[in-house]
């Protein structure tokens, strides 16, 4: 893939744009910070002038830029109203359909690095290592950080009587 | 697709359902305010430039600097020399 020009960034970012939106607006529960944070990972691709092998390559980079701002965003955050209340800051999406309204309200009382996981697990399909380099966390903390984070999302369900089978 | 910690097979598929729903879920239409790719590429390249242009000036004024820290220290000293003649 080489060096990005200006064409190759276009279509590379009208293929990764709405993927990564839904990802960070989905863990940092705001539009405007998801939008803010979505903005600075690609102008930082831009600026880092990144040689990626693959666009593969260059899409898990993308992903790993905007989750260390999510980070830094966590931990700005932590100094401003403490660690307890980022932890469980509630997300708030906004479903469109009132069925949406029940799944995104689940998802939302976790906890916004559980739901980092579990997206970048179940929709982004990325291995314990993509998610260890994703999150800056060690790979088998990895292991036992999703092992709870799916548990805690077993327990939301059963707790509503949601299970949802495949 | 990831190796589970501690696999059961019923809360891997209770989970994994859920989690597509979660991915279906609507996001909401980005905002006038998000940039278009053109724009971000503009933008990346001015920070680009300023950044550079701010390298380049890092000597200029760190020996500006120096220039001003010299001067004052100069002129204490020549107070200091001058004081004994101008009393």
């Amino acid at each position: 893939m080489g060096r990005l020009d200006e064409a190759s960034f276009a279509a590379f970012h009208a293929r990764t744009s709405p993927g990564l939106r839904a990802y960070v607006y989905r863990v940092v529960g705001h539009e405007s910070d998801a939008d803010d944070i979505v903005q600075e990972a690609f102008l930082r691709i831009i600026r880092t002038d990144v040689r990626a092998e693959s666009d593969e390559h260059l899409r898990r980079y993308l992903y790993r830029v905007a989750s260390n701002l999510i980070v830094d965003r966590w931990r700005r955050r932590r100094h401003e109203v403490g660690e307890e209340r980022i932890l469980h800051e509630p997300a708030t999406p906004r479903p469109r359909y009132e069925d949406d309204a029940a799944v995104a309200k689940i998802f939302a009382e976790l906890k916004a690095r559980d739901r980092a996981l579990l997206w970048l697990a179940y929709v982004e399909g990325e291995s314990h290592e993509e998610i260890a380099t994703s999150l800056g966390v060690g790979r088998r903390g990895v292991k036992v950080m999703l092992f709870r984070a799916r548990r805690r999302l077993r327990q939301l369900l059963q707790a509503r009587g949601l299970l949802v089978n495949s | 697709m990831t190796e589970w910690f501690d696999l059961d097979p019923d809360e891997e598929r209770a989970v994994a359902a859920f989690m597509s729903r979660v991915a279906d879920l609507r996001t909401p239409s980005p905002e006038s305010r998000l940039l278009a790719s053109s724009e971000l590429w503009c933008k990346a390249q001015l920070l680009r430039r300023w950044e550079a242009e701010r390298l380049a000036r890092r000597p200029l004024d760190i020996m500006h600097r120096i220039e001003i820290a010299g001067g004052l220290v100069a002129a204490g000293l020549l107070l200091y020399w001058s004081v004994p003649y101008l009393l």
